[in-house]
């Protein structure tokens, strides 16, 4: 690929960008959140039409507008979300799309759909079960069932986004032997990753991008983790503290620093008082959970018998494998989906009151999904601004939309918004910006119960900072914070306590310091408990 | 009873065409709300071109058209120009209806109006329509799961950006659903004066074409169950006609409620079911950056 | 996560303004008011040729159609006793529209209303106008709300496709109707499916020569609380936080059921009012076919108005005039009444189609000047 360029309105994603790809080689695609690596791929795999530029496959141009071209030229590709319909069984869904009767095996002969995955599955190691509906297959099959999918159809080349994510250490281990096992069989792979750990285990090269221009592409040999992170970081402008934030942040991020080091060291400007308190005095607590469940369909809750107790300023991590039940949680803490069990601030129980009540008494919820749960896409600032707290400003029903817009203006320059307008529709404003939008919400309630949800995913280095000095503020200022995320490198950074979420349940606890990576890991895929 | 029992299969025909179109449509995620216009526009052209042109089969292939064509602007608009599927259905539900009427006023205007020759018998007592019907229920069964186009039709209403990524064509698949359905729609609607009335009038459908949306849930979006809910339907609209003419002590009116109401009741059921295709009445954009 | 928008470089933290400049907000007024005129003069344009090729005038049949209501009091008072049931019917459609619901019910709960009103004027003729005029208002808006209710009970507690409910508790109203003014009150003298007349004192008052009854004014409040209550109630708001993000407006606080069924409510209430206003000021009884088309002109309205709650009794105007000079268009030009059906529908249609073309014009501007101000910012970036 050459020259590649793609822009979405007024945003440059992508600016005449490079990529090779050899023979029997795993490429690391490397970078930051936002640095364009799935754009490109996305590009390579004919889901954006890029603006300008070229594809060759194997020393030939090929023009890919769709991804029936892709999938011609012999492109597959393993999205992030998984492109699946979940009503399908495992076999319809790696048929789909193909012509089932016109199937040649390696020999010469013809064989069946059946017999293609049952042969693709085992000389690559993907183990199936080509009856089940995929809705009910755990993460990692179903990553399986993509990669047989992409093979199915001759795939030469095949992209993996961000495999492991969501992956067990053992699944991570047999997905890296797959790989190895499609590259010896002639095939070529390119892993988009931000963890360079991961890239330095299974690579052959990588190509660092970073705001969507190329920036280096080099032999595993020639490298080393260090500086490969340099690389993607690249110089920062700006004064020599922000420098310095920026880069901790950066390496907390992407998982580089010792991470015992990293859950010692608390950031240099906010120094959690909540900290210093509790090992003087035990404070009473501001906010008690008591047998908190979420019943599930099938008999197995959702959320099983979660007790916290928390004292003011105080931030409890939630580390723990996606799909162990935290949105479920994180809804259940903070009065969005019904419950049994207590859960109280200040001394006012608030399980079976509606959402409004769980407000009103201060309890703040930062979603994970910002788009699908956070925002009125459609809606200015103001008006996104105004939502759960409207009927508390109002007089007689009806809402004061000057003395709002003069409230907006203020927090748009206090959460550095970067916006034309308050009445610009948030729906219009990049990741970072909306959530910054959550947050100046947020912090309008005066919180006393803050939880947030996987804060940081998307963000930029500049808005993960951002996100963290305010959440150390908050709790400095006797608000309880509760951060849910799969980035054990953020809980780590952030929390007084950490906790795993394993399965609907909590298990473990450790104060900070005490937390040691390997433990929560081994707690995260339930050996430890 | 007999005479029962032949009255309900052919009340059974348009609800199985417009119903089967329905989610031939909506299996692609078209969910088309125009069927009451559909029906009306199929009734008239049906009508004016079996009458002008001579025979019933030229009216219905005119009819098939005709609908085609609004069905083919509705998946258009709603794939190409990604609007809103329910305001263009409703939009084109006018359209169906005020064109149905105008051309039956252009044509025939004010007069009294002439019979058009009912669809002749084919066996039992029954025209070549009904088999067609029942034919076209099995057949699409057997498409929709057993034929790789089929499950690449179902794909798109499931998860389009999983077709899309697999190398289906959505916005094809969904231009020709939605066209096709439709057509089926405007049959259905052709049907009524060639069996019942003999003539086309702008009440000829009533309600029909939503009951047959109904009808859609009802079965689950699936062409054999909808086969089987079509019966009951029928036997509803027949049950109120008869009672109607033959009085069973209770006043006509209350009767007549009974296909809307019985309805009703069952939808409590039918939405219990949840069977229905994931991206049924949403649209797809390619390039959206928001994970649907 | 990688797939997130970089910063747009959009505007900096120290300019930040509460609306955009007054020359840029004339600017977006200005290509708002671009895809009404497209799609006004298109489909009169398509009209006008179907006019032609049916072998009548059309510059005849505009000019019939588009001044019959200014010619003298009687086609005024024509024209705002059109408007007012329309302006209702349409809000009863926009209203659940703006949570994201739509009610097609409009004429059932229209037909239910003007039941209700029947009933309290024929069987309390005798009560004086003070307490009997108020009495038929409000149980004609409450039969409305009722009959809306029940779909929308439908829809909270067992999903019932709103549509559906709707548009099935239509045909039963039909029912009701025709049961009511040809057994339960009918009129014996009157032939067909028509009531007993109210009492005296149920009847709206009228104003002027011919009379225009004081129903049109009770509409116009109706009409300016509602715009007002949308732009700048709490209730207002939350309506339109459903209609723009249903889960996100749940999970802060706003109970969306709430909100959808009383919008589906109110809608009723609404529909009911005008069917009591019909009763009260138009026919002085119910009967068969009182919902005329106005659930059908409605939609139309509330979709022309794009579910804008201070726009809808303009376009009922408009709507209104072309539906009472349809049938001075019939007579004067030869046209069918049918084409203005066809015309109202085409406005819509081509509406829709010229936002999409408008939006795209403006995002093919936008994309030129991004790519030109990178290209000068970057001058080896391939073009």
């Amino acid at each position: 690929m050459s020259g590649i360029r793609k822009t979405f309105g007024p945003v440059v994603a992508l600016d005449g960008v490079d990529f090779t790809v050899a023979n029997r080689e795993i490429h690391g695609l490397l970078g930051g959140n936002g640095a364009g690596k799935t754009t490109l791929m996305n590009v390579l795999y004919g889901l954006y039409a890029p603006d300008a530029g070229t594809v060759e496959v194997d020393g030939s141009p090929v023009t890919i507008t769709s991804p029936k071209d892709a999938i011609t030229a012999g492109i597959g590709m393993v999205h992030q979300n998984f492109l699946q319909v979940d009503v399908f069984t495992v076999t319809e869904n790696i048929v789909l799309g193909t012509d089932s009767t016109k199937l040649v095996a390696p020999d010469g002969s013809t064989q069946t759909p059946a017999q293609r995955i049952a042969e693709l599955s085992s000389r690559f190691g993907l183990t199936v079960d080509p009856g089940a509906r995929v809705a009910d297959l755990p993460v990692g099959v179903r990553q399986r069932v993509e990669i047989l999918k992409a093979l199915y159809r001759g795939a030469k080349v095949l992209v993996l986004d961000e495999p492991t994510t969501n992956l067990t250490p053992q699944e991570v281990d047999d997905l890296f032997s797959s790989m190895r096992a499609i590259v010896d069989d002639g095939m070529s792979v390119v892993l988009i990753t931000h963890k360079i750990r991961e890239t330095m285990e299974v690579c052959d090269r990588m190509t660092v991008m970073r705001d969507g221009r190329w920036i280096a592409t080099v032999d595993k040999a020639d490298t080393t983790a260090d500086d490969l992170a340099a690389t993607m970081i690249g110089e920062i402008a700006g004064g020599d503290a922000e420098a310095a934030a920026l880069a901790q942040t950066a390496q907390v991020s992407l998982g580089e620093e010792e991470l015992g080091e990293a859950s010692l060291d608390t950031s240099s400007e906010a120094e959690p008082e909540g900290a210093a308190a509790d090992t003087v005095t035990p404070t009473p607590a501001r906010v008690t959970v008591r047998g908190l469940t979420v019943a599930g369909k099938g008999g197995k809750p959702l959320v099983d018998d979660v007790t916290l107790s928390l004292r003011p300023g105080e931030i409890l991590g939630i580390a723990g494998v996606a799909g162990n039940g935290q949105g479920e949680l994180a809804e259940a803490l903070t009065g969005t989906r019904s419950a049994t069990g207590s859960l109280s601030v200040d001394g006012a129980e608030l399980v079976g009151r509606p959402t409004a009540a769980w407000l009103g008494s201060g309890v703040v919820y930062v979603p994970e999904d910002r788009q699908r749960d956070g925002i009125l896409p459609g809606a200015g600032i103001t008006e996104n601004l105004v939502l759960g707290s409207h009927r508390t400003r109002a007089k007689a029903g009806m809402i004061n939309w000057r003395a709002a817009r003069t409230e907006a203006v203020a927090a748009i320059k206090e959460f550095s918004v970067k916006t034309p307008s308050a009445a610009t529709p948030c729906g219009q404003l990049s990741g970072g910006n909306i959530q910054r939008v959550i947050l100046a919400r947020a912090f309008a309630h005066n919180p006393k119960l803050l939880l947030l949800h996987n804060p940081t995913r998307g963000l930029d280095l500049r808005s993960t900072q951002f996100v963290y000095d305010r959440v150390r503020r908050a709790a400095s200022q006797g608000c309880v914070v509760i951060v849910i995320s799969e980035d054990l490198d953020e809980v780590l950074a952030l929390s007084d306590r950490v906790t795993v979420a394993y399965s609907g349940r909590l298990v473990g606890e450790f104060a900070r310091g005490e937390a040691n990576p390997y433990d929560l890991g081994r707690l995260m895929t339930g050996v430890g408990a | 009873m007999s005479e029962f029992l032949t009255l309900t299969i052919t009340a059974m025909v348009p609800f199985l065409f417009v119903a089967q179109g329905t989610m031939l449509s909506g299996r692609a995620g078209i969910f088309n709300v125009a069927q009451e216009g559909l029906m009306l526009l199929g009734a008239a052209v049906g009508y004016v071109v079996s009458l002008k042109a001579g025979g019933n089969v030229v009216g219905l292939v005119a009819a098939a058209l005709a609908g085609a064509l609004v069905g083919f602007i509705l998946s258009w608009a709603t794939t190409s120009l990604r609007l809103d599927q329910f305001v263009v259905g409703l939009a084109l539900f006018f359209l169906a209806g005020g064109t149905a009427s105008l051309l039956y006023r252009v044509v025939i205007g004010n007069d009294e109006p002439p019979r058009i020759a009912p669809l002749p018998d084919l066996v039992f007592g029954q025209d070549a329509l009904v088999f067609v019907a029942v034919a076209l229920s099995l057949f699409l069964w057997w498409w929709l799961y057993r034929t790789d186009a089929g499950m690449r039709l179902r794909s798109v209403g499931e998860n389009p950006k999983a077709a899309d990524s697999l190398g289906i064509n959505v916005t094809r698949t969904r231009l020709w659903a939605g066209t096709v359905g439709a057509a089926l729609m405007a049959v259905g609607g052709a049907y009524l004066p060639m069996v019942f009335s003999g003539v086309y009038a702008d009440g000829i459908v009533a309600g029909r074409g939503w009951l047959a949306i109904a009808l859609a849930f009802f079965g689950g979006w699936r062409p054999q169950f909808i086969l089987a809910g079509s019966a009951f339907f029928a036997a509803m609209e027949v049950l109120a006609q008869r009672a109607q003419v033959s009085g069973i002590g209770v006043p006509h009116q209350f009767v007549s409620m009974l296909p809307y109401v019985a309805t009703l009741v069952v939808m409590v059921f039918a939405f219990r079911w949840a069977l229905v295709p994931q991206f049924l009445g949403k649209n797809y954009d390619r390039e959206s950056r928001i994970v649907g | 996560m990688s797939s997130d928008l970089q910063e747009a470089p959009t505007g900096t933290v120290d300019d930040v303004a509460v609306a955009p400049p007054l020359a840029q907000r004339a600017k977006s007024m200005a290509y708002a008011a671009i895809p009404y005129v497209i799609a006004v003069l298109a489909a009169f344009v398509v009209v006008g040729v179907l006019i032609a090729v049916l072998g009548h005038d059309p510059a005849k049949a505009f000019r019939a159609v588009l001044t019959n209501s200014f010619r003298n009091e009687t086609g005024m008072v024509q024209t705002v006793h059109k408007w007012a049931p329309l302006t209702l019917l349409s809000l009863a459609f926009a209203i659940p529209l703006g949570a994201g619901r739509f009610n097609i019910g409009g004429e059932g709960q229209m037909i239910l209303g003007s039941v209700g009103a029947a009933a309290v004027g024929i069987t309390m003729s005798d009560l004086p106008m003070v307490v009997l005029l108020p009495l038929v208002i409000v149980v004609g808006t409450l039969a409305g709300a009722v009959w809306a209710g029940i779909s929308a009970w439908l829809m909270e507690s067992f999903h019932v496709n709103e549509i559906l409910s709707t548009v099935l508790l239509n045909f039963v109203s039909f029912e009701v109707l025709d049961y009511v003014a040809s057994v339960v009150w009918s009129d014996p003298g009157a032939g067909g499916a028509v009531t007993l007349p109210i009492g005296d004192g149920a009847v709206l008052p009228g104003i002027g020569r011919p009379p225009m009854h004081t129903g049109v004014l009770l509409v116009l409040l109706v009409s300016v609380v509602a715009a007002v209550m949308a732009k700048r109630s709490v209730a207002g708001f939350e309506l339109r936080a459903v209609g723009l993000n249903e889960r996100a407006s749940q999970l802060h606080g706003i109970r969306t059921g709430r909100v959808a069924v009383t919008s589906m409510i109110v809608a009723g209430g609404l529909a009911g009012l005008a069917g009591a206003i019909e009763v009260s000021g138009v026919h002085q009884r119910t009967l068969e076919g009182i919902q005329s088309n106005f659930l059908l002109l409605g939609i139309i309205i509330g979709l022309i108005a794009r579910g804008s709650l201070t726009a809808v009794p303009f376009v009922a105007f408009g709507i209104a005039v072309l539906e009472v000079g349809a049938g001075s268009m019939q007579r004067v030009s030869g046209a069918p009444v049918e084409i203005v059906l066809i015309l109202e529908g085409l406005i819509l249609l081509f509406l829709l189609m010229s936002d999409v073309a408008t939006e795209r014009l403006q995002r093919a501007r936008a994309g030129r000047s991004a790519r030109r101000a990178s290209a000068t910012a970057t001058p080896g970036a391939p073009a």
